[in-house]
């Protein structure tokens, strides 16, 4: 206790004591050749704890006591340095490590490790590639950075989910998301509404270490089928307290927009459905005898309605809708304010952030609020404790998923006859629109989401000697959200029962403790051993709750107290807990020989008693070659090392905590409670197990200016859960069960490149490109095919296939004789106009054969310039609105552009069938709505500018740095619709992807930005 | 000492948290729990005709089918959901995801009652019969409703040949899909001698009074219709008469009277309770329109419809526009009850069947269907099998009987003959899949 006190005596009068004997020595880091200024690189002075860090700038600032003179230096990608100073200024120039890159310190599960010392596959993205760019949420951030890393967001909500899928989907039924850990604390993907990675202030990130294959992975064991993102937070370094605002500006606007109708065409088109439908019912409209109860009245009484105060045959009115559904003045702010710094025995980073994005949709926003602190503190030379925590509060204006008639998209499907307000001013809604309006749902409706999120861990660990500590971590993450929802009497929720109301409370709670021994040592010089023992424990709880009512008496009263009918309420609670022991050995035999082996034992509560726990081994090696004699003097080849991998992981989130039991519900009928049967018993359901085989090549050449890695891989998935249909006549319509197997094969190519190094400018490229092919290999061996036609959508899973692969009708195309639209039948070859007739067949893949990233950085004095180009290539999207939108005016729905090159007359050759109002000619579930999904976009460039030293420190700045930056700022692409980053949030799933539903497209932003340190 | 506290504390932690992994669920009981006691077994009965109250089963969606089968030119389908669309244009595609969900939901029931069959032993003695008898009443009445959609009509004939439903009678336990879900279809013979089986089963057991729950006097109602369909004017007529009899029901006095109530009416033989915190209403949803909650209106009441009432009907009267068209005023508000079976279709089937075999049990023909026209504010009509069905016709508009009188009347319907495969539902696109090559699709599919 004593010692304690001592030691917090100690901190508090450190400065004080310092001041004493020292003496102050400033000066600023460089690279040897270019010139340029090398932020971060960490000093410390000979023999003592005592360091700093140099800031943006290269400059830093040490006090170093009497006696002292010799100052290391160490930057990553530079060789170290000692430099004996006698004066009070140091220029330090650095010279470029050969071993670059393969110095880097990787994170691992449970620790770290030099990445030229790993076996396993793990991708680094440094959060200062990242940082400040203007996307809310991290995995945005990340898309096209990693190999293998595919990032695709639903749409262009803002706060909305987005899918990551690390070496293609490795599921039906369960989670194919990796694992997020930050800090230490596996942190939850559940929400209520929204994607809860949108709660992390990804510029606090030091680095995204994404463990690939499984020997990297399976530590985390059943958790990591799906591989694992591990978030590290800056840390605090000692020295001087170093401070960085940064803010920036920016305005939002959609990618893309479809194009429909305008109001000509639309009456135009309209009226030539109609009159087509009569002549097929023998009527000729145009004779006035004939006209009534016809087709042609019914479209033009329609076009009347329609038309409102305007008069359709003068075509009074061209209203433009889709653009009705953005925002023009969207815009996105932002703030972040840090401080970091510490002396040797305490260390702090605190941050402070903000940000404030408009969607591009009518209604949709975020607003987050964030703040961290990081804080190591050593008790003793054995003892160390500490804190990392995050507090956030994330506000997100909402509008509804995909298919509700209320999100914006949909309000493309009204008239362009239809003007946008009545002479009144007032907004018109239906009947006069051919639908509920959705700006109406804008105008009188709201839908708040309120977020707050703590995640954090608090840690001890103990130093028995320099070779073992042992290290407890409890961290908790607690996700409390309040959705506030209103809908006015003129909304689509609201309209009939005077406004609707709705309050939803989640609160997610996730607590979990990992407690592990690390032992490290070096034998003999040449036995380099680092093995880790340990237990972890989580334990998911989540509430929901919410109440509804209508009958508001004003609209300015909008909370449920003033509704004068609460229609219901729920409440509900669910658990979930993981137990699990590890253990892993690294060996390293004369810095060429690696070996690492590693077993976790997890059990679940999700699987009943017998099946409850799962064994997940793993055992990797790699060589060293360029170590060896005989590659050890190439004046080309500056390293090699080839590598393998073998594990086993698992996977048991995502498909409900209880799966395996027969279960019955709480039910009512006429205000009396009952039961009814919800799920189907399965007590043999098990683990999903994910095998996983990884060789790689690292290289690096020429001094490693070139250098990279080559895996291949192949990953079988084993025992794959699905809810297999049942024949209804049990009374259930799927049973889950474990019923097949699955296989991601692929190849992931990183390369990076130093082009020009010369003075005062650098080039240099990184390219990722990964090639996966997904192939279902085994359903329940009973079953080859489960089809997917659902009237809108195709995904089905076929043996040999890949998950969710288009399987449907064909569409031949149309009858030039009589513009019926045409299926092929089961031959593959004839043709018929009866959708009942048609065959099946595949077509169409969901799944992208390559993802890549291609990054260019120039550095010229103080200009930075990155450019970051991503592709997605080789799949296919189905627009499951089709059906509706360029569907040869079944109904009243606005028709795509591409409606114009309808069948007219015999003899047409053409892909749009014959327009028939209410004839569904050609308009079901095939591959009509199924194109190409490739693209390369701009996803990210920054023009930078860092204010040279001598001008900073004039205005006793540490640095100044200007920029301007985008996101998507170019697409290329020959999807038509909106954009081909798409997958509707309303079914996105698994085996549901590819799909398109009047999804917004995704956000194009430009920003400007300053940044200031001191 | 440090180090062994450490040692130790590690030690307590690996051994201490198998027991966190004993979670139960707080939503849910596990289905071993169900059929234990007297408590549980009731509220699973409660369940089961909470399943019948649901959308897609008597809540609205099978009534609307039937309308839209046997639209006759007389309502107009304008939603937007392909759907009931596909429906109304007797273009019926196999993955249509209402024929799909109307049969999920309507075995769902079936299981539940299956389950309390079963396990009819741990309900208390007192109740025992009782509770044996709702369910069969409900497995009858389902297995009847389903019938009528997916199966040609008793009045095709074939009637041993024809496929009817598979007849599955014991619960589904353990998650154990057995033989019994994969047997063959029954002829519609042996489908309605099971709903005949059960519905005469359930009648000296059931209990209780007309009204939300089936009683003898549903049990009699529904047979009344079973027996309709098969030609059987004997029995529709005897089972009509016990209902008229004593069933304590009478006619509201005014036909408006007879819907859009927030209890059941006096005429109520069954009916189902819809609150705003209970019970699905889908007949307002499709026939209703945007001012009072519902969609755009898809449902319309087209001229050739309204033409058949004459000036001073009280029926006619119920008709309103709303969006510029006609709509069935029976259906016109969200929380109220939905008449099943009224005592009216009673009368109306007793006049029929009487006059058919020429007799007068309870009434003469001429006397019950004064009892509809006096009440629609008409004067008497003479007493002619089309004037009865003309009635019937106009009585029961909109309530979801049409399909099955011009099916069992052998009228054709938007150019399609009674017995047209188009007017039969086809068998789920995903029951013939995972029917295991034994549930065979209906002729035309």
């Amino acid at each position: 206790m004593r010692k304690i006190l001592f030691f917090l005596l100690l901190i508090f009068l450190l400065p004080g004591i310092s001041a004493v004997a020292q003496k102050t020595i400033s000066g600023k880091i460089s690279d040897a050749k270019t010139e340029e200024a090398i932020p971060n690189a960490s000093i410390i002075v000979k023999g003592t704890n005592l360091g700093t860090s140099s800031n943006e700038n290269g400059s830093f600032s040490i006090k170093v006591p009497d006696g002292r003179s010799v100052l290391v230096v160490t930057s990553l990608g530079y060789q170290n340095k000692e430099v004996t100073v006698n004066g009070e200024v140091a220029d330090i120039a650095l010279s470029a490590s050969e071993t670059k890159n393969l110095d880097e310190v990787v994170v691992v599960g449970f620790g770290t490790k030099i990445k030229k010392d790993l076996t396993g596959n793990i991708a680094k993205v440094k959060g200062s590639d990242v940082r400040y760019m203007p996307v809310t949420n991290l995995d945005q951030a990340l898309q096209g950075r990693a190999a293998g890393v595919f990032v695709e967001a639903n749409n262009g909500k803002v706060g909305d989910g987005v899918k990551v899928l690390i070496r293609g989907s490795g599921s039906i039924s369960a989670s194919n998301s990796p694992l997020y850990v930050i800090d230490g604390v596996p942190i939850s993907t559940n929400s209520y509404s929204g994607g809860p990675i949108s709660d992390i202030n990804f510029n606090d990130v030091e680095s995204f270490d994404i463990l690939k294959d499984a020997s990297a992975a399976a530590i985390y064991g059943s958790r990591a089928a799906n591989g694992v993102v591990l978030i590290t937070t800056k840390k605090g370094k000692s020295g001087k307290t170093s401070f960085q605002v940064n803010t920036t500006y920016g305005a939002n606007r959609p990618t893309h927009l479809r194009g429909f109708l305008n109001a000509k065409e639309y009456v135009d088109l309209l009226r030539e459905a109609a009159i087509n439908s009569d002549n097929i019912d023998g009527v000729d409209p145009t004779d006035p005898a004939q006209y009534p109860d016809s087709w042609l009245e019914y479209a033009e009484g329609s076009l009347t309605d329609y038309s409102g105060w305007s008069d359709w045959r003068k075509l009074e009115t061209n209203t433009n809708w889709e653009k009705k559904a953005f925002n023009y003045d969207a815009k996105t702010a932002g703030i972040d304010v840090s401080a970091s710094g510490g002396t040797d025995k305490t260390k702090f980073y605190i941050s402070l952030g903000y940000v404030n994005q408009d969607g591009i949709l009518i209604g949709n926003r975020l607003k987050r609020y964030s703040s961290r602190i990081n804080l190591d503190q050593y008790v003793s030379d054995k003892f160390r404790i500490g804190l990392n925590l995050s507090l956030t509060q994330t506000q997100t204006g909402r509008v509804q998923v995909d298919n509700e008639f209320s999100t914006p998209m949909q309000i493309v499907a009204l008239s362009p006859v239809t003007p946008f307000r009545d002479l009144d001013g007032n907004l018109y809604n239906e009947p006069t629109t051919t639908y509920s309006n959705p700006y109406v749902d804008y105008a009188d409706g709201k839908y708040n989401a309120i977020i707050y999120r703590n995640i954090g861990n608090v840690y001890g660990q103990y130093n028995f000697n320099s070779s073992l500590f042992f290290r407890t971590e409890f961290g908790v993450d607690i996700q409390n959200q309040n959705d506030d929802q209103f809908y006015g009497a003129t909304t689509t929720y609201g309209s009939g029962t005077n406004g609707y109301g709705e309050s939803d409370w989640f609160r997610s709670i996730t607590y979990n403790t990992n407690n592990y021994f690390n032992f490290k040592k070096t034998l003999n010089e040449v036995h380099d051993i680092d093995a880790v023992l340990g237990m972890s424990f989580q334990n998911y709880n989540s509430a929901y709750a919410n109440v509804f009512g209508e009958q508001f008496p004003t609209q300015q009263l909008q909370r449920l107290a003033s509704a004068g009918l609460i229609k219901g309420g729920t409440s509900t609670e669910t658990n979930s807990a993981f137990l699990s022991y590890f253990a892993r050995a690294n060996y390293k035999f004369d810095d060429k020989y690696l070996l690492s082996v590693s077993g976790r034992v997890d059990g679940s509560s999700v699987f009943g008693n017998d099946r409850r726990y799962g064994f997940f081994p793993a055992v990797s090696a790699g060589w060293i070659l360029s170590q060896e004699k005989f590659l050890a003097n190439s004046d080309v080849l500056s390293f090699l090392k080839l590598r393998g991998s073998w594990g086993l992981t698992g996977n048991a989130d995502g498909f409900g905590d209880f799966a395996s039991r027969g279960l019955w519900d709480g039910a009512s009928y006429n205000g009396t409670g009952g039961l009814i049967p919800t799920q189907l018993a399965n007590p043999d359901l098990r683990w999903e197990k994910s095998n996983q085989v990884d060789i790689g090549l690292d290289f690096g050449f020429l001094r490693n200016r070139i250098s990279g890695e080559i895996d291949v891989y192949n990953r079988k998935t084993n025992d794959l859960i699905y809810n297999v249909p049942v024949p209804g006549n049990t009374g259930y319509a799927t049973k889950t069960v474990n019923i097949g197997s699955m296989e991601n094969r692929g190849l992931e190519i990183v390369l990076n490149t130093d082009n020009v190094i010369v003075k005062n400018f650098r080039w240099s490229t990184n390219l990722n490109l990964a090639f996966n092919k997904n192939k279902l290999t085994r359903l329940d061996g009973d079953q080859t095919l489960l089809a997917g036609n659902d009237g809108r959508y195709l995904n089905s899973l076929i043996v040999g296939e890949s998950i969710g692969i288009f399987y449907g009708p064909k569409f031949a195309g149309v009858d030039p004789e009589n513009g019926d639209g045409l299926y092929y039948k089961e031959d593959g070859k004839s043709t018929t106009n009866d959708y009942n007739e048609a065959g099946n067949f595949v077509v169409g893949n969901p799944n992208p054969k390559l993802i890549g990233g291609f990054n260019n950085t120039f550095n010229y004095k103080g200009f930075e310039v990155s450019v970051l180009f991503q592709g997605v290539f080789g799949n296919q999207i189905m627009n499951g609105a089709g059906g509706f939108m360029s569907a040869s005016f079944d109904a009243f729905d606005n028709q795509t552009k591409d409606q114009l090159k309808r069948w007219q007359k015999k003899g047409d050759v053409t892909n749009v069938p014959q327009l028939r109002l209410g004839g569904g000619n050609g308009i079901s579930a095939s591959s009509r709505y199924i194109e190409d999904g490739d693209y390369v976009r701009l996803k990210n460039a920054t023009i930078a500018y860092n204010l040279p030293g001598s001008l900073i420190s004039r205005l006793k700045l540490t640095s100044l740095r200007v920029y301007v930056t985008g996101v998507n700022l170019l697409t290329f692409t020959n999807y038509g619709g909106w954009d081909p980053e798409v997958n509707t949030d309303y079914r996105a799933g698994n085996r549901n992807q590819g799909s398109d539903f009047y999804a917004a497209p995704q956000i194009r932003n430009i920003s400007a930005g300053l940044n200031i340190g001191f | 000492m440090k180090n062994l506290i450490i040692i130790t504390g590690f030690i307590i932690l690996i051994t201490g948290c198998s027991k966190q992994l004993e979670v139960n669920p707080l939503q849910s009981v596990d289905e071993s729990f169900v059929f234990k006691t007297d408590a549980n077994i009731k509220a699973a009965l409660n369940g089961a005709y909470d399943v019948l109250s649901g959308g897609y089963l008597l809540g609205g969606d099978m009534q609307l089918y039937s309308e839209l089968l046997g639209a006759n030119d007389e309502i107009t389908w304008a939603g937007t959901y392909q759907q009931p669309r596909e429906i109304y244009q007797k273009a019926i595609l196999t993955n249509n995801s209402y024929v799909r969900d109307t049969y999920l939901q309507g075995y769902r029931a079936i299981n539940i009652c299956n389950n309390i069959i079963t396990n009819i032993e741990n309900v208390n003695d007192a109740d025992r019969d009782a509770v044996k008898g709702q369910a069969l009443f409900i497995r009858g009445l389902i297995y009847f409703e389903l019938a009528e959609l997916y199966a040609l009509p008793y009045s095709a004939g074939n009637v041993a040949t024809n496929m009817g439903l598979q007849i599955v009678t014991t619960p589904t336990v353990n998650g154990e899909v057995t033989d019994m879900n994969k047997v063959p279809r029954s002829s519609v013979k042996e489908t309605y001698d099971q709903v005949i089986a059960d519905l005469i089963a359930a009648k000296p057991l059931i209990q209780g009074e007309v009204g939300v729950l089936g009683s003898e006097f549903s049990v009699s109602a529904v047979l009344s219709r079973v027996y309709l369909q098969m030609a059987n004017y004997a029995g529709a007529r005897d089972e009509a008469n016990l209902v008229i009899a004593n069933s304590g029901a009478s006619l509201e006095s005014n036909y408006a009277g007879a819907f859009n109530n927030m209890a059941p009416s006096s005429e109520d033989i069954f009916v189902l309770p819809v609150t705003a915190q209970d019970g699905t209403n889908d007949l307002w949803l499709f026939f209703s329109i945007k001012a009072y909650g519902a969609r755009s209106g898809d449902v319309r009441i087209k001229q050739k419809h309204i033409d058949l009432y004459n000036l001073g009907d009280e029926r006619l009267a119920l008709f309103y526009v709303g969006n510029g068209f006609y709509r069935s005023g029976k259906w016109q508000l969200q929380y109220r009850y939905l008449p099943i079976i009224r005592l009216a279709e009673m009368y109306l089937t007793r006049a029929e069947s009487n006059f058919r075999l020429g007799t007068s049990v309870g009434a003469t023909p001429a006397q019950d269907l004064n009892k509809i026209t006096q009440r629609a504010g008409l004067s008497p009509v003479p007493a002619t099998l089309a004037n009865i069905l003309y009635q019937r016709r106009l009585e029961l508009a909109d309530e979801g009987q049409r399909i099955q009188d011009a099916k069992r009347l052998m009228q054709s319907t938007d150019g399609f003959a009674f017995d047209a495969n188009e007017l039969v539902f086809p068998i789920p696109l995903r029951e013939v899949n995972a029917g295991a090559g034994v549930l065979k699709q209906n002729p035309g599919y």
